[in-house]
């Protein structure tokens, strides 16, 4: 409850400088009685004025059955997640797909409680496999980064 | 007669060899990315859009992919439902109450064969509807003007808010964030960058893949970790693996019932598979009234909601199509796609692509019969891939979804994006925010504010052309109709609240 106040604190005040920042845009000359500036603002108001509500009477969460409480372990693995999506994403080309994606779907292969050896052959096989589904067969170009000296 | 024609044409289109091994193909990708558990129908249809993109696909044949694998992944849904109790979709929750009772009593291979039938059913039933109706609703459309566009996408929005339920307040707020969010990058009519911080990536606004992957598979990663103590055992499936004769029979007429029931809703606006099947089940369940074994393994309630959910997920396609304008997450995603393709669907599809919407339904047939014929011998590979462990499978997830996004520009800043949106998303779904919502405002955004700046054009100004029209009338008080519903269902739980705390005293 109180996390949710605070989130949506922190959503109203975004949509409140959003808002000021979009309080700006004029078009240099326009033919149109509606310039660009009125729907943005129409929907952050709206937005903003539903977030107060929520603010003021927050909707109890409906705690789903099967769920187990947030506790340190569970949200540090959800922060190193996250950071290794991040890091994914940012070494994604200059590593190359096939390399960046053997040690990222290992990585989450062990987060998500994987052994060493299964972890290692199952994303080896996925990066080498998928690489070869999509830039080979499916024509989507992947990142070739630290193997493309290899001309595969 | 018109019609017929033009649904022979659209056999034609979709009978092509290509053609019918892309249905193939799309209803058994869709079948396995909706039985894995975390994959359900949004994520599968945005993840096959770079990809029908990269093949060079015309947009007919992207459309046909696109639908298969929606089905198909509301078939695979129904397969995690019985066999392991847990939902592979939201939809198919209701399944899973007599469904997985019945495969505990060593029925698994009537209740999956049972439920593939009832969903053929409904979507067969719900076809013919959307060939009957979709035609005049698209007649009747074109008299739409920009005001009446406007105001019926306005319906749309308040329409999920209505239907939702118990949340209708963080409905709203979900969709407003996603109408916004439209709003980023240039301003077509007066080339004014909006929200951009002046980086280039978002000048042309965020990539709708990006937002769907982000939203829908990036959070599904997340919410999968606080899963992992958990061990699933797969019912075996033992037994027939056919339903009789006898068991159709019982069910027949539930499926008729809910497969109009589930059509009508599919159609409506905001109101998706979810609601239709929930809506069936609890239905079916008063109409059978004590002699039902509901919630201990009745085939009734087994076919119900599949039927319910087969019919809707058709049903959805009608506004889609006719009016361009989304009943459903799933079918928002492929209006998006369409647009890629410079393809806006509306109630001119009909006349200016009619090889597209003929095909796509004539394709609907197909591809209902294919995963019925497909569902029974191939029940024994997708119980194994049930058997996948998450440590294998969010790898997986994770690195298609990747590709997915970055086939659409090739860009760090999209996979960056993509992350913190899947970041956003997680813990709005903590927070018990509705994702769809979002969604489908995203999608409509950008149309409803160019209808309004339109409309304004058009009356230069005055603010009355949103309500002097007849239909613009009858639309506004729709969307009054829909304000006042959640308000008298929460007025009304609380009567009985008040009720129960009297009669308890």
């Amino acid at each position: 409850m109180v996390f949710q106040r605070v989130f949506i604190a922190v959503w109203l005040i975004a949509g409140l400088v959003l808002a000021y920042i979009g309080w700006d845009y004029q078009a240099p000359f326009s033919y149109e009685p509606v310039g660009p500036r009125a729907f943005p603002l129409l929907m952050l108001g709206l937005m903003c004025a539903s977030l107060v509500y929520l603010l003021v009477k927050p909707t109890p969460l409906s705690q789903e059955h099967d769920e187990q409480p947030m506790d340190a372990p569970t949200l540090r693995k959800i922060l190193v997640c996250f950071l290794l999506l991040l890091a994914y994403a940012l070494l994604f080309e200059a590593l190359g797909f096939i390399v960046s994606s053997t040690l990222a779907g290992m990585a989450f292969a062990r987060l998500y409680g994987g052994r060493w050896k299964g972890s290692a052959i199952t994303s080896v096989l996925l990066s080498i496999g998928l690489y070869i589904l999509f830039d080979r067969i499916l024509d989507v170009p992947l990142p070739q980064g630290l193997l493309s000296g290899l001309e595969i | 007669m018109d019609t017929l024609t033009y649904l022979a044409q659209g056999f034609g289109v979709a009978m092509t060899p290509t053609n019918l091994m892309i249905a193939l193909i799309g209803t058994l990708i869709g079948t396995v990315v909706g039985l894995l558990p975390g994959l359900g129908p949004i994520n599968g249809v945005a993840l096959l859009i770079p990809i029908a993109f990269a093949l060079g696909l015309p947009p007919e044949s992207a459309l046909i992919l696109l639908a298969a694998v929606y089905l198909g992944c509301e078939y695979g849904g129904r397969i995690s439902s019985i066999l392991l109790n847990i939902p592979g979709e939201a939809s198919t929750l209701m399944t899973t109450l007599d469904g997985y009772p019945l495969a505990r009593q060593g029925r698994a291979g009537v209740a999956l064969s049972l439920s593939a039938w009832s969903s053929f059913i409904g979507a067969l039933i719900a076809t013919c509807g959307m060939v009957l109706f979709a035609p005049l609703l698209a007649k009747w459309a074109i008299a739409f003007g920009p005001a009446e566009y406007f105001v019926l996408m306005v319906l749309a929005i308040v329409a999920l808010a209505g239907m939702a339920g118990d949340k209708p307040m963080k409905t709203l707020v979900a969709a407003l964030l996603g109408l916004f969010l439209s709003t980023v990058g240039i301003d077509a009519n007066s080339g004014v960058y909006r929200f951009t911080f002046d980086s280039i990536h978002v000048a042309d606004g965020i990539q709708f893949v990006v937002l769907v992957l982000g939203l829908f598979s990036v959070s599904e990663i997340l919410l999968l970790l606080e899963k992992t103590h958990h061990g699933h055992t797969v019912v075996k499936t033992t037994g027939r693996m056919l339903f009789n004769l006898n068991e159709a029979r019982r069910v027949f007429f539930i499926n008729l019932r809910c497969a109009v029931g589930g059509f009508v809703i599919g159609v409506l606006p905001g109101a998706g598979a979810t609601l239709a099947s929930a809506l069936a089940y609890m239905t079916e369940k008063r109409i059978a009234g004590p002699s039902g074994q509901f919630g201990k393994g009745d085939i009734r309630g087994l076919a119900a909601p599949e039927t319910a959910i087969g019919a809707s997920c058709c049903g959805a396609m009608v506004p889609m199509l006719t009016l361009g304008v989304p009943g459903s997450g799933t079918t928002a995603v492929m209006i998006g796609a369409l647009t890629l393709y410079n393809i806006t669907p509306g109630p001119l599809l009909f006349q200016n692509e009619p090889q597209l919407v003929w095909g796509l339904i004539a394709s609907l047939f197909i591809a209902n019969v294919m995963l019925l014929v497909l569902n029974v011998p191939m029940i024994k590979v997708f119980t194994r891939i049930l058997a996948v462990p998450n440590w294998a499978l969010v790898p997986a997830i994770a690195i298609i979804t990747s590709i997915g996004v970055y086939a659409i520009h090739a860009t760090t800043f999209d996979l960056i994006l993509m992350v913190l949106v899947g970041i956003l998303g997680y813990i709005l779904r903590k927070l018990d925010f509705p994702l769809s919502p979002l969604l489908l405002g995203f999608i409509l955004g950008g149309l409803m504010e160019q209808n309004l700046r339109r409309a304004l054009s058009i009356s230069n100004g005055a603010l009355d052309i949103l309500w002097s029209s007849g239909i613009t009338q009858a639309i506004w008080m729709l969307v009054v109709l829909m304000l006042v519903l959640p308000v008298i269902r929460i007025w009304r739980r609380r009567q009985a609240q008040r009720k129960a705390l009297l009669a308890d005293a």
